[in-house]
């Protein structure tokens, strides 16, 4: 469908007046809410639907925009994560300068995926970054507690720039008679991930009983996470038509990536349990810091794009 | 005209560029816009602090406000004399004055008369970063001879590692500016004057702290 000269497709279109409607239905009844009573629970679900509204305007931007302005807007978002998971983390005071080097990895690797130079975008940073880091670390000569700046950063740059940065291939998945292009594969994965999470809380807390990890996160129980792997691949079969796969694909690839957000989420958490802090940051209101909404999309991220090219080869 | 280009400069870059780049965020700035005249006073630990809370400032409070600086660090070259005297309106001082002029205090007294508001560091130096070392007695001594200027506590958490003292490489990380409400000292007595200052900081870095350690596992 044309919207003032610019095309974007039915689906697409149909499935971001689903998002804002949903936020627009929210924001009216915890609006309503919070006019009757005042409560600091009944806040701070305002607080959050209204992050939840920028987020959402985020998500138009990178699926509707063309595919450099995706980029550049995924690319900044990666650097506030990057940021966040770096200033959170003790490192010496010797580690600075690799620290800058890592801040120039996130251009080049979203160059790389942008230009679709797929073999370079795989080994840049596991390989690349990894020997940067590694020599630029020897060459300042500070030994004391080399080996643990070497493990942290090179883990820290995958976990946050070298996962996310497959978004940026979706652009280049090219499928014939698969009509709704790259945006529809990205509003699939940011819903499947996102509901993903909200389920797993929201049947946490109706039926949870059982904690599954009980010394990294005590919000997370049996009921929850199979509750939300449930609800997470029966989504995958009804959004099936944002992507070019069939019922079948699109049930396995929502149940991967429920377990896979459950994993990340939990990644996260034990590094936040370990540092003893509540949420990286306060970028978000009522949400935290960035990485603590993009724990479970790094992991979801490539794990979507993989299991959505195998399917398409096979 | 100068004023404009200051605000401008300010607005147009300092800002966003702390923002969105290096990861300042600055907190509870609302009782800086009712406060006429303060003295700031604040921990340090880098170049960084002074650019960030005058960022912060509100542009008709900014060119209203003096930071204190070493004479003896910037007063070496002209060039950094007058971006000092630009940027920051700076007052340079200097450890040894000349014979015949005011003294330190003499002349910040004189410029809080003129209605001037201060930046101060009455830690002196930049010390350590994440260490608060002992504060130095002459906020307090302007504290009693100007009863009627409030004095606004700031904690500034993390700018030690965006850029450390002897260091000229910028790293961006977040870092908080947080602010206190403009607060009267009680007493005469200037030692127990320096002990509320300090104390009143230590409570800001506390909160700071307590934001990021609760446990309530969402």
């Amino acid at each position: 469908m044309d919207i003032f000269g610019y095309y974007i497709p039915i689906e697409l279109l149909f499935i971001l007046c689903v998002i804002f409607g949903v936020l627009i239905i929210c924001s009216s009844i915890f609006g309503f809410i919070s006019l009757m009573n005042k409560s600091d629970s009944v806040s701070e679900l305002v607080v959050r639907t209204n992050s939840w509204w920028k987020i959402a305007i985020g998500i138009t931007v990178v699926a509707t925009a063309p595919a450099i302005i995706g980029t550049i807007v995924l690319a900044y978002v990666v650097f506030v994560a990057l940021r966040e998971m770096l200033s959170i983390i003790p490192l010496r005071t010797a580690d600075r300068i690799v620290l800058v080097a890592s801040y120039f990895a996130i251009p080049i690797q979203f160059y790389l995926a942008y230009k679709n130079y797929y073999y370079l975008f795989q080994i840049f940073i596991p390989l690349v970054m990894f020997v940067c880091v590694s020599i630029i670390l020897v060459l300042t000569g500070e030994t004391n507690r080399i080996g643990r700046s070497m493990a942290i950063i090179p883990t820290i740059l995958i976990l946050t720039v070298y996962m996310p940065s497959h978004m940026v291939l979706l652009f280049h998945v090219n499928v014939p008679e698969f009509t709704v292009g790259a945006g529809g594969l990205i509003v699939f994965l940011i819903i499947i991930t996102a509901s993903n999470d909200i389920f797993q809380f929201t049947w946490g807390k109706l039926l949870g009983k059982r904690k599954i990890l009980p010394k990294i996160s005590p919000n997370k129980t049996w009921a929850g996470f199979i509750g939300g792997v449930i609800t997470s691949s029966l989504l995958g079969i009804v959004l099936s038509f944002l992507t070019p796969l069939n019922y079948i694909e699109s049930f396995y690839v929502g149940l991967s990536l429920g377990i896979i957000g459950f994993v990340g989420d939990s990644i996260i958490s034990a590094v936040k349990r370990d540092l003893k802090i509540k949420d990286t940051d306060d970028l978000i209101p009522g949400h935290g810091g960035a990485m603590d909404r993009l724990d479970s999309i790094v992991l979801t991220t490539p794990a979507f794009y993989y299991l959505l090219i195998f399917f398409i080869e096979n | 005209m100068k004023n404009i280009f200051v605000s401008f400069i300010y607005t147009i870059l300092v800002r966003p560029w702390l923002t969105f780049i290096i990861g300042v965020s600055f907190h509870n700035i609302k009782p800086l816009k009712d406060a006429n005249q303060f003295i700031i006073v604040a921990n340090h630990n880098s170049h960084f602090d002074t650019v960030s809370i005058m960022a912060a400032l509100p542009s008709n409070k900014r060119k209203n406000t003096c930071a204190v600086a070493s004479g003896d660090y910037f007063g070496k070259s002209p060039f950094t004399v007058t971006l000092m005297k630009l940027f920051f309106n700076a007052i340079l001082i200097t450890k040894k004055t000349k014979p015949g002029h005011l003294s330190n205090l003499e002349l910040l007294d004189q410029r809080i008369k003129e209605g001037k508001s201060l930046i101060m560091y009455p830690e002196g130096s930049r010390g350590n970063p994440g260490t608060i070392s002992s504060f130095k007695k002459g906020i307090a001594k302007l504290l009693k001879e100007n009863p009627s200027v409030p004095f606004i506590p700031v904690y500034l958490d993390g700018f030690g590692r965006v850029l450390p003292k002897n260091k000229i490489l910028i790293v961006p990380l977040i870092c908080k500016v947080r602010f206190g409400s403009p607060l009267f000292a009680t007493t005469n007595d200037t030692k127990t004057t320096l002990e509320e200052v300090k104390k009143e900081i230590l409570n800001l870095k506390q909160k700071n702290e307590r934001d990021r350690n609760q446990f309530d596992f969402y």
